[in-house]
């Protein structure tokens, strides 16, 4: 095996890397997938799967507790075992797991559980995993390595994970429900697990130090959802940055600061939503020459090329936005432009992102401010979901579709949805801007009816002013 | 029964057309849509679409040659009454109204059409045209052969259909006149002298793609709604650009790079000219030929005189810093703007030299419309600059600089280019000394502006060093003698050496 050379090495098995290997061994090349942990990486095991799974607990848990009282159907006294949910949604990521390592054999993938690292421009080191058989190999020769190594969760100074202090990771294996729980950070994964929380009975504090909630999500959309939280019985507290975490009892004390006055939020446990970092440290950049900025992303050209020609990378551990499906895109754009079927380069701007709480938050492109900032003349078409007849039979009337889209050529420049379903309708705005879409064709493309899908329309008619329906 | 396809009459002024490619062969199939040809005429490569289904029997035209608008230059078959004829043609006997008259063969009815705008793409009946946007996609994909992608400026007519009249079924229609008249009160305004460059220039129409087009199914073009758009407005015809996108797909990227390196050809052009090869003859092309003929018209049947002044600039240089120090007006002044406008003052005085000699009389233009002699590839165009008289000095670089944005984006309409009433030829940014141009037909007269320089000038009795600049007015000595075209040329320079009254 030391003789061989593969052509592709891919360092990490995540959506960014397995996805690379799939589309590498297509296109006919001999290619290793080198894993730490799971394959599927965190999308799979520690993030977006398990994650959802949780999430559709709640809202079955929400739907049940609202069975009475919106359908008039009765049901007895509501209970759960928390444990379950858990298992459940470790069973939804083992299952997708093993679907990944079944893609991989039948691809004809080399897969090794191994720590991976930097040996040399066409030399990766393998170790061994700590409580794991020794990796087959000390080394693999490759033609060219492909990091795909993604993002672990950031912390905050003086920090220590356990006794109740949790990141995403932590928290979806913690089966015992707390009573309480502060939420640091109102992004994407605090949004989501204070959504989950809540849903079972938790009293959910989320602090940001953002004045809004999602920040760099549009503001309309932010407030909207924080309305929504706070709503459902969430506290949410906005501008409110991070000073310290005490023991205070059975549970912990979170100092805060907001406007230079002293707060603090008490709870059982706490969960550190601040973010993610590329894992771009341990694996021997130095040894190949490869650059990195200071928050530790690889530097990459236009063919995913690092600093060593050899060697490329993708997904988190190369750029934000920290999304499974941007690695996966960039994994399949970077192994075709290395195979020569396709030209270099990479739309960043057609990235959707998506929050799975309820309502749900979903984006593209740019927000009505980003373009305004860019200097772009625009005209916004707002389309509310009560006033869209599915939304209403549904009784999911919160929220609104907001598109963006440029005077001089009614370009759909981005597109912000707030609501039920909100992630799957991003799709048909993410289509129609890779397809430089205008409201025009929005606006004339038949939506069947009655269904959600209408407002994005009614939404491309109002950028023109012409919304039917509002 | 065999239908003739004829030349068809692809702008206003165009006579006649020159074959430059046939894009599709004798026995090849033809969709209603299909590009049959390209065409050369005397403003720009087009190409020609078929508006029939059928088999292409026979060329009669053959590549490299001309033939008058109306001769009939391809014979068409329809194809056997089978029904995938029928069925690739979606039903087109239905639509009666997709098949115009023939204008032609009818000019005059062509001109009753009124034309909404711009049409760079010629091709297409107005009837056949369908409303942009979701269901705009009558272009049809290239045949296999063709070597770029065909397509027209999306349509931005919304108006009704015209009229069907004179159905010829199977022939190939001309596109409904692109008719804009000068001012209409200028009758005599005649067409500029000098037409459009031809819009694609071949080092630019490359190839789009080496990925054939599936089987030659009539597929919607590929082009973005965004990219035609943007084509639309820049006024491109998207025909021109290249698509890098999937099986050469035109994206907004690719009419951005287009206008890009449009601007980057033109720019290397003026520092490089293009110069044939010793030893080798070339033909002209449209542009040049309608250069020589009209030039050589002009000498022939226009006695010139010429009348030189020497203008201080002094003053005109001291008037342009200060409004760009004071930054007055939105627009930047340039010398040539503040030219045009003293030679409208000047014109609006002496009427005779805005004015054109007709069957022994002298019609005096009711307008003042100044052409500003303009070098482009090979070629000349005069864009337009309507009605001087109602315009303020500002107003006038605006529309300068309107002008000189469309000579980069290539976005004429043909009034922009027509319906001059006098010409300036500007070679002061040339370093020339002095030079003397020729009337534009029917014109009464040109100015030639030479560069400013530094020269030795005579100051209340002093020698000193002023800024001075040449100008040289030919007049028509038909309509003007010596004494008018004097008087004319002093009045412009007192109002180039008084610029405060320019102002007003």
């Amino acid at each position: 095996m030391a003789n061989s050379r593969y052509d592709l090495v891919v360092i990490g098995s995540g959506p960014g890397g397995y996805v690379a290997a799939i589309r590498a061994s297509q296109l006919k090349m001999r290619v290793a997938v080198i894993e730490r942990d799971l394959p599927g990486g965190v999308c799979l095991n520690w993030g977006c799967i398990p994650s959802k799974a949780l999430l559709n607990s709640a809202e079955t848990m929400e739907a049940i507790r609202g069975a009475g009282a919106e359908h008039g159907i009765a049901t007895g006294e509501i209970t759960f075992d928390f444990k379950r949910v858990i298992a459940r949604s470790r069973a939804a990521a083992d299952k997708l797991s093993k679907g990944v390592r079944f893609l991989l054999r039948k691809n004809k993938i080399d897969y090794f559980e191994a720590n991976a690292s930097i040996a040399g421009p066409n030399t990766v080191a393998l170790a061994p995993v700590a409580g794991k058989p020794a990796p087959p190999a000390e080394a693999l020769a490759a033609e060219r390595i492909l990091l795909a190594a993604g993002s672990g969760e950031r912390l905050l100074p003086g920090m220590t994970i356990g006794d109740g202090v949790m990141t995403s990771r932590e928290a979806l294996v913690h089966d015992r429900l707390p009573a309480s729980i502060a939420i640091i950070g109102a992004g994407a994964i605090g949004a989501e697990f204070g959504y989950f929380y809540q849903a079972f009975g938790a009293k959910v504090a989320i602090i940001e130090l953002e004045q809004q909630m999602l920040p760099g999500f549009d503001a309309e959309i932010a407030e909207e959802l924080r309305r929504n939280f706070v709503k459902r019985g969430v506290n949410v507290m906005l501008g409110h940055g991070y000073k310290s975490l005490a023991r205070d009892g059975a549970g912990w004390k979170v100092a805060l600061e907001a406007g230079g006055k002293a707060a603090a939020v008490e709870a059982e446990a706490v969960l550190v939503a601040v973010g993610r970092g590329p894992l771009s440290r341990e694996l021997g950049l130095d040894r190949a020459g490869i650059e990195a900025d200071r928050a530790g992303y690889l530097k990459i050209d236009d063919s995913f090329r690092t600093t060593c020609p050899s060697i490329y990378a993708i997904g988190d551990v190369a750029r934000p936005p920290l999304l499974a499906h941007k690695a996966s895109a960039e994994g399949v754009a970077a192994v075709e432009i290395m195979a020569g079927v396709r030209e270099p380069g990479f739309d960043l701007m057609n990235i959707p992102g998506c929050i799975y709480c309820e309502p749900e938050v979903a984006c593209v492109g740019l927000s009505e401010a980003q373009a305004r900032e860019r200097g772009i003349e625009v005209k916004v078409g707002k389309f509310p979901f009560r006033a869209n007849g599915k939304a209403v039979a549904v009784n999911q009337t919160e929220g609104f579709v907001k598109l963006v889209a440029s005077k001089q050529y009614s370009e759909v420049l981005g597109c912000q949805i707030i609501g039920h379903h909100a992630t799957d309708l991003i799709s048909e705005i993410v289509l129609g801007r890779t397809l430089e879409t205008t409201t025009l064709e929005l606006g004339r493309s038949v939506h069947p009816h009655p269904t959600l899908s209408e407002s994005i329309m009614e939404a491309a008619l109002a950028a023109e002013g012409e919304a039917i329906n509002f | 029964m065999s239908n003739e396809i004829v030349m068809p009459k692809l702008s206003d002024t165009m006579e006649e057309g020159k074959i430059l490619r046939w894009l599709k062969h004798p026995g090849d199939a033809v969709h209603h849509g299909d590009a049959l040809a390209e065409v050369e005429t005397d403003k720009a490569d087009m190409v020609m679409e078929s508006f029939d289904d059928g088999v292409l029997a026979e060329i009669r035209l053959k590549e490299g040659e001309t033939a008058k608008v109306g001769a009939v230059i391809a014979i068409l078959r329809p194809a056997g009454a089978g029904a995938e004829a029928s069925a690739a043609n979606g039903g087109a006997e239905a639509k009666p109204a997709e098949v115009v008259a023939e204008p032609a063969d009818e000019p005059e009815e062509a001109t009753a059409i009124p034309s909404s705008g711009p049409r760079l793409a010629p091709i297409r009946p107005a009837a056949a045209r369908k409303r942009r946007g979701a269901e705009a996609d009558g272009e049809n994909r290239p045949p296999r052969s063709a070597p770029r992608v065909v397509a027209r400026v999306a349509d931005r007519d919304e108006e009704p259909a015209a009229p069907a009249k004179g159905a010829i079924a199977g022939k190939v229609e001309a596109p409904p006149p692109e008719f804009h008249p000068a001012l209409s009160a200028v009758r005599s305004a005649g067409p500029t002298a000098i037409p459009a460059p031809p819009a694609r220039d071949l080092t630019i129409a490359t190839p789009v793609s080496d990925v054939p087009a599936t089987s030659g199914e009539a597929g919607k073009l590929r082009a973005s709604p965004l990219a035609r758009r943007a084509a639309e407005e820049a006024g491109i015809d998207i025909a021109h650009i290249r698509g890098s996108g999937p099986d050469g797909r035109i994206t907004k990227r690719d009419v951005d790079n287009f206008i890009r390196e449009q601007q980057l050809f033109k720019f290397r052009r003026l520092i490089a000219p293009r110069e044939g090869m010793p030893g080798t003859r070339e033909e002209l092309s449209k542009m040049r030929k309608t250069i020589a003929h009209r030039m050589a018209q002009s000498k022939r049947e226009i006695p010139h005189f010429y009348v030189t002044v020497e203008v201080d600039m002094e003053e005109a240089v001291k008037l342009k810093s200060s409004l760009e120090a004071t930054e007055l007006f939105e627009e930047d002044i340039t010398y040539n703007d503040i030219i045009v406008k003293a030679t409208a003052l000047a014109l609006s005085r002496y009427t005779r030299m805005n004015a054109s000699y007709e069957n022994d009389g002298i019609v005096i233009y009711p307008n003042i419309n100044i052409g500003m002699a303009v070098a482009v590839e090979d070629g000349l165009i005069v864009p337009v600059i309507h009605e001087c008289e109602h315009l303020t000095l500002p107003e006038i670089a605006r529309a300068a600089h309107r002008l000189v944005n469309k000579a980069a984006h290539g976005g004429f309409t043909s009034e922009d280019l027509s319906g001059a009433t006098f010409t300036i030829s500007n070679m002061g940014m040339l370093n020339v000394e002095h030079f003397a141009a020729v009337i534009v037909p029917p014109q009464a007269g040109i100015l030639a502006i030479s560069a400013i320089k530094d020269r030795p000038v005579a100051r209340n009795g002093q020698l000193a060093i002023g800024k001075t600049m040449m100008m040289t007015v030919a007049c028509d000595h038909r309509i003007i003698d010596g004494v008018v075209g004097a008087r004319f040329l002093n009045e412009v320079k007192r109002f180039l050496e008084n610029p405060a009254s320019l102002l007003v």
